[in-house]
């Protein structure tokens, strides 16, 4: 299950939702327009900001070295890519803000119950009611969305297990099939149990 | 008023007439229903929720018709699938038990209380920030059946809750859906010793009511189908 919440007290923790992931995503933007021209100073100003967005008690700088660790074949493959085609210093000022926004971003999800998430997508997407957007809607599918894919990375483990076990070898188009009758499956049951907890 | 009312009830789900001219009124707090595989058990069970509709007939659950007074319906019926896996919304254990309640017009901190008294119930504390598709067999239904009875439904509908679960979990999840609070049961089951514990019984075959009333009636009624049409010998 994606859920990358964890419990806390932290000053981000106690930040309200909404104001929260305004301040993130202005953080975020202010990274990623950090001019390149600024040679190593585009590096360290990302990597600042990073530094301390995370060294709020509560939350602590061996967190951040564990999202960089989840985020380790992304920094690389960045890093190569852009070191063959643009040279070492803005290879590393550009994987160095990447790096910074996926850290600074996994904050929201870091520091926030999905529950307050789906809350204030609910209260921020309201205005939109005029024009016809269900904010309930919108927020419950994005809700569900997340939660479905580790269900289904799971039935793909099961397809696959049940394929070993009945000797077939691993191959694309024997996984396809039983996969889409699972994930339909699901979703046809997904679709139930929300209309039995009073989703309509 | 009966709890559940079935008049010529019938339902068709692709090619298969999963029931046909359905009748039976039932009353009772708790209510089993039981029959063989694809005999129309489960179809019952989801026009009774208004999980599917009737092609034809009426139904009437609570007084209410479950496609025209849906929401109510909603409202005061609860229903618990056999596979928990499809039931469960959120990611952690105590976001998916306050899910039941957000359509509840309730407070953040009255909604907090009630999903914490309902952990509390069902001895999931413990695990409520833990992430809900990484539990047991048995927390997830555990779970699915808090998340149903927080709502505090006047009907609870069971679908082989049990189907999946060892003997101590079926024995917790029974134990709740007979003793977990004042609502209404209907138990769709292949256990008869469960079926024995309810007020009334419906045996269920080929999409027909054949019999419903008292639950030893009912239960030998079965018992009996199963030894006039034992399985064909092997070989």
């Amino acid at each position: 299950m994606i859920t990358l919440y964890r419990p806390g007290d932290s000053l981000w923790h106690r930040l309200p939702t909404g104001r929260k992931a305004a301040l993130l995503a202005a953080l975020v933007l202010g990274i990623s327009l950090v001019p390149v021209s600024w040679a190593w100073w585009g590096a360290l100003i990302p990597a600042a900001v990073c530094l301390g967005c995370y060294a709020v008690p509560g939350i602590g700088v061996t967190r951040l070295l564990a999202q960089a660790w989840a985020a380790r074949w992304i920094i690389l493959v960045t890093l190569a890519g852009q070191l063959l085609f643009l040279g070492p210093q803005p290879a590393v000022v550009n994987t160095a803000r990447v790096v910074a926004i996926i850290a600074v971003a996994t904050l929201l999800a870091l520091t926030t119950q999905v529950t307050e998430l789906l809350d204030a997508i609910e209260r921020g997407l309201a205005p939109l009611a005029r024009l016809g957007v269900d904010p309930r809607r919108a927020g419950l599918l994005l809700t569900v969305t997340l939660t479905t894919l580790p269900v289904l990375a799971r039935a793909a483990g099961h397809v696959r297990e049940a394929q070993r076990a009945r000797g077939a070898r691993p191959r694309l188009r024997l996984f396809v099939v039983p996969f889409l009758v699972v994930a339909l499956k699901h979703a046809d049951e997904l679709g139930e149990a929300l209309t039995a907890r009073g989703v309509r | 008023m009966n709890t559940i009312e079935l008049k010529n009830v019938s339902v068709r789900l692709g090619e298969v007439d999963a029931l046909r001219e359905a009748s039976v009124a039932l009353d009772g707090r708790t209510i089993a229903v039981i029959g063989d595989n694809g005999s129309g058990k489960s179809t019952l069970a989801r026009v009774v929720g208004g999980l599917v509709p009737a092609r034809a007939g009426e139904v009437r659950v609570l007084g209410l018709d479950p496609v025209r007074q849906a929401a109510e319906l909603r409202r005061r019926v609860a229903f618990v699938f056999s596979n928990p896996d499809a039931q469960i919304i959120m990611p952690t254990v105590a976001e998916d038990v306050a899910f039941s309640l957000r359509d509840r017009g309730m407070s953040r901190r009255e909604r907090s209380e009630r999903v914490a008294a309902a952990l509390d119930r069902f001895g999931l504390t413990e695990l409520a920030a833990r992430s809900s598709h990484d539990l047991s067999g048995g927390q997830k239904q555990l779970l699915a059946l808090c998340g149903a009875l927080v709502r505090e439904p006047e009907l609870v509908i069971a679908d082989e809750p049990t189907a999946f679960l060892d003997a101590r979990n079926a024995r917790r999840i029974t134990a709740h859906l007979f003793d977990g609070g004042p609502h209404r049961l209907l138990l769709v089951t292949h256990d008869l010793s469960l079926a024995r514990r309810c007020e009334c019984a419906v045996l269920v075959a080929g999409g027909r009511v054949v019999l419903a009333g008292d639950p030893g009636l009912v239960i030998a009624a079965h018992e009996k189908s199963l030894d006039d049409h034992p399985l064909p010998p092997r070989g």
